[in-house]
This record gives structure tokens, sequence and C-alpha cells, in this order.
């Protein structure tokens, strides 16, 4: 007999461990935001919201924030239409080889290395000319979003019924009535739900940011640049107003996508 | 009178495919100009030539000459493989393990874990990295809390800014995405098959390398892809906690292209050479974890 249901201690304490390497650099970054004292050793003395003061009082923070929003949107724009209209058509292929050949080359982004795509993007805006900016970032931001969006598109409409579509064109709907009153309704909770996550990626993105952005600043960018000068407890505060933004974005994504179920 | 309604219907059937390739084309040609022809650029500008801050246009292998020929690309390969492989035999069976008490021990739990191992995921990449420091720093938590306990009266120095450090630090960033995979490719094992082996008279390691390993092996390929190909490609974290000792070829690329003396011709060949280098070991593993799983 394979053991029953029961969990042993084993088990548990396994997933403890596991769930313990996992959450205990989260749990350390949020604990230390708010710790009197800018030694990071416990125990902790007193609280304070000094660090999170700090971290606002930062010039550079205002720009930060506001490039790191445009970002989110551009990604959570760009990967939502792109992403949504790509998953969308394999979904609709037949043949499940053709379907899984193409689903593997939009996830090629995800597995060649971040750096690699961030140094050659820029070796490619500047053959083209274009100066590293924001608007080079956009386009990579949106480059390595890209197939987490799809991914997950494609996931949650393979349960999409193709028969009412079917349905509106043979009652004379033309397609472009049919995708706005029948198709684009229903899957429209799978779009927004991929673009929330294409926005959380891109809030996190450091990689591709750093080797395009040239001289402007991200909140992760702002991030690298204190870590690199030692420790300072107000990237604790920054770290968890990212975080909890970050974190907020996947769950309501994940939300949106079983709403329909 | 068959021909031609044939004709016709192959006709339709490829205006049909026409169609249906459509919603395909924005992401493809997005895929193609930002995603290929970028790669395609740095592919070719590696057999280039730098010049002090030009850039010489040229098919040499000058580049890949230098990196055949230097102790100290070979001494950071070496080590960035070796790192990328030791993190990634952590992370599959740690991965492994977990999908499988998801899968059979924790079945009702199972969602709850998957989005807990999804949302660490999105803590923060950069502030998980500099998490680490704090926990295994030499004032860190993990060093003050064991001096406190009494279990050393030593700081533990190798804690911080070494291989263990990076390893460790990887480690848990790769862990999720890891889990996703082979989770998923496990739906498909059922108890049946499980309890049909075992009343053959299966020993439990013998159902691991017979049965659990094979039918996941789609999900341990993709973990295994992932976790070696991202933490052999991470510059980040030895950076930021490898200490001086610790760094890898990442960083000496990510130097070509943003640091003094930068080189992007040389960048772009180590960056090549060390992707060749890694897919050919991915491939041997690969091999050698069929092997084991067949013979």
């Amino acid at each position: 007999m394979v053991r029953a249901n029961r969990p042993g201690v084993f088990a548990i304490g396994y997933l403890a461990a596991v769930l313990l390497l996992l959450y205990a650099p989260v749990v350390v970054i949020v604990l230390f935001s708010f710790a009197d004292s800018p030694r990071l050793s416990l125990p902790i003395e007193g609280l304070t919201l000094d660090w999170y003061r700090n971290a606002f009082d930062n010039p550079l923070m205002g720009v930060a924030v506001r490039n790191s929003l445009i970002l989110a949107v551009v990604s959570a724009v760009g990967c939502g239409t792109l992403g949504a209209a790509f998953a969308f058509g394999i979904v609709k292929m037949k043949r499940a080889r053709l379907r899984g050949a193409l689903l593997g080359a939009s996830l090629l982004p995800a597995v060649v290395p971040l750096l690699v795509i961030g140094i050659s993007l820029a070796v490619f805006f500047s053959a083209l000319g274009l100066h590293q900016s924001l608007r080079n970032a956009a386009f990579g931001h949106i480059l390595v979003c890209l197939p987490f969006v799809i991914l997950t598109m494609n996931a949650r409409l393979e349960t999409f019924d193709f028969s009412v579509l079917e349905a509106a064109r043979d009652l004379g709907a033309s397609p472009f009535r049919a995708f706005r009153d029948i198709t684009f309704p229903l899957i429209r909770p799978s779009i927004l739900g991929a673009g929330l996550l294409a926005a959380a990626l891109s809030l996190d993105e450091f990689v591709v940011t750093w080797f395009n952005i040239g001289s402007q600043q991200t909140l992760p960018v702002l991030v690298w640049g204190l870590m690199r000068r030692g420790i300072d407890p107000s990237i604790n505060a920054v770290a968890s107003v990212l975080m909890i933004t970050m974190v907020a974005l996947v769950i309501g994504s994940s939300l949106y996508g079983r709403r329909r179920r | 009178m068959t021909t031609p309604s044939l004709g016709v219907r192959l006709d339709g059937r490829r205006l049909r495919l026409g169609a249906a390739a459509r919603p395909l084309l924005p992401a493809g040609a997005y895929y193609a100009v930002f995603f290929a022809i970028p790669m395609a650029s740095l592919f070719v500008l590696s057999f280039w030539r730098a010049k002090g801050f030009d850039l010489v246009p040229d098919v040499s292998l000058v580049n890949y000459e230098k990196i055949a020929t230097s102790p100290l690309y070979h001494a950071l390969l070496v080590r960035t493989v070796a790192i990328g492989l030791i993190t990634s035999l952590i992370v599959v069976p740690i991965a492994f393990t977990l999908s499988y008490l998801m899968r059979f021990v924790f079945e009702r739990w199972a969602q709850l874990i998957l989005q807990l191992a999804l949302i660490s995921l999105f803590s923060g990449y950069l502030v998980r990295i500099y998490a680490w420091r704090t926990i295994l720093g030499k004032q860190g938590l993990l060093n003050s809390t064991l001096e406190w306990l009494g279990i050393i009266d030593q700081p533990l120095e190798f804690l911080i800014y070494s291989n263990f450090a990076t390893i460790i630090t990887l480690t848990g960033l790769l862990i999720p995405l890891a889990v996703l995979p082979i989770y998923s490719s496990m739906a498909n094992i059922s108890r049946d098959h499980l309890e049909v082996a075992r009343d053959l008279g299966s020993k439990r390691t013998h159902l691991v390398r017979t049965i659990l390993v094979p039918m996941a092996l789609p999900g341990i390929r993709t973990a295994f892809a992932f976790s070696f190909l991202l933490a052999a490609g991470d510059f980040v974290t030895p950076s930021l906690v490898g200490g001086t000792q610790g760094i890898m070829i990442g960083n000496v690329i990510a130097d070509q292209f943003r640091g003094i003396g930068s080189n992007w011709p040389l960048g772009g060949a180590l960056a090549f050479v060390t992707m060749a280098l890694v897919l050919v070991i991915y491939f041997a593993v690969i091999r050698a974890i069929r092997w084991v799983t067949t013979w």
C-alpha cells in the first residue's frame, strides 16, 4: 500500500523548511524596515518609520517611482494585447504539435539569461543609433514579460468555448462584431489578469533595464545603487513597498483569472 | 466530381489557416525585431574588434582566441558552470520532493502551496538577494542567533561573500521556478501507478527511479533548464553576496558593457561561449538522467 493521506512529521517538516527558505528573506526585509537601530541584527529594540521617511526624502525617489510606473503600464498594455492575441491564436489551432512548438518558441526569452537579453538589446539599439533611455528599457520590459503572459493566457484560454463564437458567426455577426460582443467580454478577465502579471514583472525587472536605461532611474535601479553603496536600512523600506505592490498585483492577477470558472 | 470539391476544400482550409495565423503576427514580429535580431547582432558583434572606444567591424576570431587561451576565463567558466550545476542539483531534487508531497501527501493544500511559491517569486529579485546578505552577514541574523544560542563563539565567516552564499541565494530564488513545471508534470501520475508498482514488489528507491522520475521527466527537464541556465547566467547574486573571490562569468560580461574599460565584442563572445558550454552540459545531464532511469 502507498502511504495514506495523513502527512507524517517528515513531510510537514520538509514543507516548513522549504517555505522558510522562500519566505525568510521577505520576513527579514519587512521586519528590519521598521527596526530602530541601523545595525541589522537581533534583537530588535524599537520600531520606527524613519527608514520610510528617509527613503522618500531621497531626491531620486520621485523620478524612480514615476519611471517604474510608466514601464509597468507600458508592459501591461503591450504584453496584454500582444500576449492575448498570440495565446488566442495558438489555442484555436487544431494541430497539437504546431501549438506546442509555437508555445515553446514563445517561451525562449524566458530561458535565455536576462544578462544576454539585456546586452543584446543594448547592441541592437546602439546599432540603430537609439541612445539608452526609458524608451529602450520599455521595449526590453515588454520582451521579458511576454513569455509569462503568453503562458498564463494560454492556460486560461484552454477552457474557452469556441462554439459560442461559431454560433455568433452563424447568426450573421461580422468577425469584428463577434470579437467585440462575444470574445472580448469573455476573455477580458484573463487579459486583465495577464496585464497585472506583466506590471508586477516589470516593476521587478532590473537586469535588462540596467543595460538599456542609461542614466535614468527606476525603483530597482535605485535600490541597486543603494545596495552597492553598503548597508542602508532605507533599502528595506523601499523594498517593502515594492514587494507589497508586486504581491498585490500577482494576487489580483490570479483572482481575475479565476472569476469566470 | 470529387476532385474539384477537394480542391475547393483545400483552398478553404488554406484560407482558414492564413486567418488563424493572423493573431500570432504582432507577437511574432515583436520577437523577431526585439529578440531574434538583437541576438543575431550580438553574435555578429562578437567577431568585431574593440580599438580603444571604437568598434571595428571585422570577421575575426580574436575575442574567441582570447577566451580560449586565457587561464583566467577558463577558471571563471569552470566556476560558473560548477555553481550553476551545484545549484540546480540542489534545486531540482528539492522541487521534486516538494512536488511529490504536494501531489500525494498535501493534496488538499497543493493549490495554496503553489500560490505561495508563485508569490515568493514576485517578492522582488534584488530584494531577496539583498535579504540574504542580512541573514548570512558576519553580524547577520544567522551568526548572531547561533552566538546567542551558544553554538558558536566566533561568527562563521564562510556564510557570506563566498560561493556558499551565492549557491544558497540562487537556490532560494530558483526553487519556485522549478516547482511549477515539475508539479504540473506530476499531475498525470496517479496513485494507482504507484500502488501497482508497490504491489508488484518495487522498493521505494526503485519506484522513484522507474516511475516517478521518468513520468515527470518533461517537468524535470524544464526545471533543470531554468535553474541551470539562470544560475549560470546570473551576475547580480555573485556581485552582492559572492565577494571578491566569488565573481562569475556574468560579472565579467556585465563589466564589458557597463564598466570601465568596456569591450562589447569580447563581452558578446563570452556570452556565446558561456551559453554554448551550458547547453552542451545541459544535454549531457539530461542524457544521464534518462540513462539512469532506463537501465
